[in-house]
């Protein structure tokens, strides 16, 4: 038997059906212990349901969970040693601060000077020391929030389960505590398994992110990897702004690009699979399209029309019409230039081949991108 | 300049116009709904009063007002009153004892019945839900008649007597108790017992630790509920009596109507009101005591009702 390290996660072909529906559906996925990893997904998606058998709340039709290398899969979820942090925080209402705290500690028949050194330890790692005596109707979002993690790490389990813990905050106090959490994580060492379906959340603090759909998971991936190199339709779509396109790709150009025909014009793809023949989606990303002045020459460019600017602070987005009708958004990072291209200019859209992308798209069923052949052959 | 049509103005409306926009005004307090609750209010506590009021008369009539004598029926006449009639007296106690005992025996088993029932997920859970019901929807004569007809033939070891009504009266209160608590367990939803479960906490913990502190305002309902409706009954404890010494406060109280019936009758019934309320008023201030902790500070949330905070619905 492999010895892991302590929080190391497996899933083996999870799955789980009420009746025909499959909540979750032949899952695999290795955690490995102390990463930050976030199920990403719409609601529906069965990343709550794979939290909770995780968990342990819900029993798997299908599968094993594995912690560490021990099948967990039929512990009960008060004999399991991961704890969770609730969407709706879960404080006993009859209990103030200290007894919640010390609620899992009195359970574990721990001594009581080393309950109170414990709970006066994890109050200060989520700086709340002096609430001790508060009852948590007597407290804001943030601080019942961060009751409820002490409350689940002063048990220091191997795994840390948080099921969109941040999803009652205002803006503010969301970004605040998201930077805290990665903090705390980084300080504590253990694993944490973060649900989520804000994007931006999983993009900043995860050291790897699962993107969920109807209960399979379409890629994991770091974030970088996953915003730069969507392995799907669907994950470059959920991810930011797409700019998805339809197009035709034609194979290898010889050069390891991707020819595509976006309407009547040719590109050429630098990303994706370059081979890939048939009905296909590219996608390039909003901050990635430069604007040229009309009527420029070279490749990947396409005539436009200005329809709309945004203004965002940091930046100006620009609802562009091209020539093919596709209307796509353009970021352009505020960096104290004029920008020149107003509502109703023609410009010409410049796609850098590095940065376009031709994708599988899973959901139109479009034929599969054949294997690689050796270079220089034409396709 | 265009003229501008009005309507008639204030003096000019008819009087029936203006009482109605008084009664019906949609932008100030509803004075219909105020006049129809007082209204009910007043119809369905008037009779009690006057009740009570006899219960002071100074003469023997219980229909004719003859000066007011504060002790005469409750203890002041040496062989009618209350405190002096041993009929009476063995009334109170007995439908106390009825009431008390139905409490310690329905509370506890309407909790089990309930928890049970919320976290059955197999077969036959459709059907104990549903026969739970059955005392809730069956008429009173029904139930009464049945369970005499069941200690005759069936259970014939029980006769007519005080464990006879006892068995009687937990049978149908517990389908109240199970409702009212079943729906603040639903209230409370499974997050509190996955926590609890999640630290660590076995389900017999769970229970005593987090489920049963949280439930305290519906048992407290509950409690009350039972004390009401068992003090109340009449058609059961009758069918199970077993004579004088079974005989609750409804019984005699309809057996003296029969005859002719005394101030005595009327003390008797207004002390049980005054238990009733002091019972009630009591519990709702050791409720809100024991659950000072989970109100917010003064100032936020807004008015809330005595039946509404003791968690029954």
């Amino acid at each position: 038997m492999v010895t892991r390290a302590n929080g190391d996660v497996e899933l083996q072909e999870l799955v789980k059906a009420y009746g025909p529906v499959r909540a979750v559906d032949n899952i695999n996925l290795h955690i490995p212990a102390g990463e930050f990893f976030s199920l990403l997904g719409s609601s529906g998606c069965g990343k709550t349901t794979t939290l909770r058998m995780i968990a342990g709340f819900e029993k798997p039709t299908h599968g094993k969970i594995l912690l560490d290398g021990v099948d967990m899969t039929e512990t009960p979820p008060h004999k399991r040693h991961v704890n969770t942090v609730f969407q709706s925080y879960a404080l006993f209402p009859h209990l103030h601060v200290f007894d919640n705290v010390a609620f899992g500690l009195r359970r574990a028949k721990v001594e009581e000077s080393e309950v109170k050194r414990r709970v006066a330890e994890a109050l200060e790692l989520v700086q709340l020391t002096g609430f001790e005596k508060r009852k948590p109707v007597q407290m804001s979002g943030g601080q019942q929030q961060r009751v409820a993690l002490a409350r689940a790490l002063v048990l220091k389990p191997a795994v840390l389960l948080l099921d969109e813990p941040l999803g009652a905050l205002d803006a503010k106090l969301r970004k605040q505590l998201q930077i805290e959490l990665k903090t705390l994580q980084e300080q504590v060492g253990i694993t944490f398994i973060y649900v989520t379906h804000d994007q931006e959340e999983a993009l900043t603090m995860s050291d790897r992110i699962a993107v969920m759909s109807h209960g399979k998971v379409e890629q994991v991936a770091p974030p970088q990897q996953m915003y730069e190199e969507p392995a799907t339709v669907f994950v470059a779509d959920f991810l930011g702004v797409s700019n998805l396109m339809p197009a035709e790709a034609r194979g290898d150009d010889g050069r390891g690009r991707c020819r595509v025909k976006l309407d009547s014009f040719d590109l050429l793809a630098g990303r994706g699979n370059s081979s890939a023949s048939g009905a296909t989606k590219v996608t390039i990303r909003p901050e990635r399209v430069r604007l040229e002045a009309h009527g420029s020459t070279g490749e990947n460019r396409i005539p436009a029309m200005v329809e709309r600017w945004v203004y965002l602070g940091n930046s100006v987005q620009l609802i562009v019409r091209l020539a093919t009708g596709q209307v796509i958004q353009v970021l352009i990072q505020n960096s104290g230039d004029e920008i020149p291209f107003v509502q109703g200019t023609p410009v010409q859209a410049y796609f850098p081949a590095e940065a376009l992308r031709v994708l599988i798209d899973t959901d139109a069923g479009a034929p599969p991108a054949k294997e690689p052949t050796a270079k220089g052959a034409a396709a | 300049m265009t003229a501008i049509a009005v309507g008639p103005g204030p003096a000019q409306r008819s009087a029936l116009a203006r009482a109605r926009a008084w009664i019906a005004n949609p932008w100030g307090r509803a004075r219909f709904l105020v006049i129809i609750s007082w209204a009910y209010a007043i119809s369905s506590i008037l009779p009690v009063i006057i009740a009570i009021q006899f219960s002071f008369n100074s003469g023997r009539s219980v229909s004719a007002w003859q000066g007011f004598s504060l002790t005469r029926w409750y203890w002041g006449d040496p062989t009618n009153s209350v405190w002096h009639d041993p009929t009476l007296q063995s009334a109170l106690f007995q439908s106390l004892k009825l009431a008390g005992l139905d409490m310690a025996i329905a509370t506890p088993l309407g909790v089990m019945l309930a928890l049970g029932l919320a976290r059955w997920r197999g077969y036959g859970s459709g059907a104990s839900n549903f026969l739970m019901l059955f005392p809730l929807v069956t008429p009173e004569i029904v139930m009464g008649v049945s369970l005499y007809l069941v200690f005759l033939y069936l259970f014939t070891f029980i006769h007519p007597s005080t464990a006879a009504q006892v068995l009687g009266h937990v049978t149908f209160s517990l389908s109240y108790v199970v409702v009212i608590i079943r729906g603040r367990l639903f209230s409370i939803g499974r997050q509190y017992e996955e926590a609890a479960a999640d630290l660590g906490a076995t389900p017999w913990e769970t229970l005593r630790l987090v489920l049963l502190p949280l439930l305290m305002p519906a048992i407290f309902s509950s409690l009350m509920i039972v004390f009401a409706i068992s003090i109340d009954d009449f058609v059961i404890s009758q069918w199970l009596s077993c004579g004088g010494a079974c005989d609750t406060i409804p019984i005699r109280i309809y057996s003296a109507t029969r005859g002719a019936p005394l101030p005595s009758v009327n003390a008797l019934a207004a002390i049980m009101v005054y238990f009733t309320l002091a019972a009630l008023v009591s519990a709702y201030f050791l409720f809100r005591y024991l659950t000072r902790g989970e109100r917010p500070a003064a100032g936020h949330g807004g008015a809330t009702s005595m039946v509404g905070d003791m968690g029954a619905f």
